[in-house]
């Protein structure tokens, strides 16, 4: 009878134990999700490819080319063109000399 | 093929005159000659072409720019009669050879000295060409000149 009711007051105390212990482990992960702060949404991610596409991504603001951007070839064919241009609007000004041929306005894209 | 430099002379005359140069064929891409090298042979165009440039600044680099382009039965190179017989452009065979005649100055002024009246239509011709190269780039100057005159005033 003895060994009886000290089994049965073990286990009430082994029970006790592990509710409070239940207890204290329900407790400690509520207040953390109370404390944590808000994470930032994330993305949705792309599935993963060999080859990146952030380079052929368009630019959000369409980025104005400058002069300065045209390559030195394109540049060279601009001014062999106008040269060229030029050199045909000097001569129908020597085969006929007027003041009109000789201010006639050039269409060369180098200078318009 | 008649050349300007040759108009006006008789059959005998051209041959004599062209039996004085040299054949000289000018692969693709390499110069006749060189602005600044010393002028000593003139140049009458058989065949091919043969671009006219100068040295111009593009964006920090040095390019040759094209000035003129020159075709057969053209002359280039008279800065071998004109004083002080250096080349004032460079000139090259662009896309395909060209193939020109070589003439040397000492022959050909003594063969003027020998045939004045040869010398006399050779140097009228000259004229012409010169004349020519003076009008037109006269005239595109004075079209550039207006351009900036433009631009600053606008």
């Amino acid at each position: 009878m003895e060994m009886f009711l000290m089994g049965l007051c073990m286990s009430v105390f082994g029970l006790g134990i592990a509710a409070v212990a239940f207890g204290a482990a329900t407790r400690s992960e509520s207040s953390d999700s109370a404390v944590q702060p808000e994470l930032p949404l994330v993305k949705a991610v792309a599935p993963a490819r060999f080859f990146s596409d952030r380079v052929a991504a368009p630019p959000a603001v369409p980025v104005a080319v400058s002069p300065r951007q045209v390559p030195i070839e394109v540049l060279l064919l601009q001014i062999e063109n106008h040269v060229r241009m030029e050199q045909a609007a000097a001569e129908s000004f020597l085969a006929f000399p007027t003041q009109a041929m000789l201010h006639s306005k050039t269409t060369s894209p180098f200078v318009n | 093929m008649t050349h300007e430099l040759l108009n006006g002379l008789s059959s005998a005359e051209v041959e004599q005159v062209r039996k004085l140069g040299t054949r000289l064929i000018v692969p693709s891409g390499t110069s006749l000659f060189r602005l600044g090298d010393p002028a000593d042979r003139l140049f009458l165009i058989e065949r091919g072409r043969i671009r006219l440039t100068l040295p111009m600044q593009v964006r920090g680099r040095e390019e040759d720019i094209l000035v003129e382009e020159r075709s057969p039965g053209q002359t280039v190179g008279w800065s071998a009669l004109i004083p002080p017989y250096r080349f004032t452009l460079t000139a090259t065979a662009p896309l395909f050879e060209a193939e020109v005649i070589a003439l040397p100055r000492e022959p050909l002024r003594q063969y003027f000295a020998a045939n004045p009246a040869a010398g006399h239509k050779i140097a009228l011709n000259l004229a012409v060409v010169i004349g020519h190269r003076l009008q037109l780039f006269q005239t595109m100057w004075l079209r550039e000149m207006q351009r900036t005159v433009e631009v600053r005033s606008a």
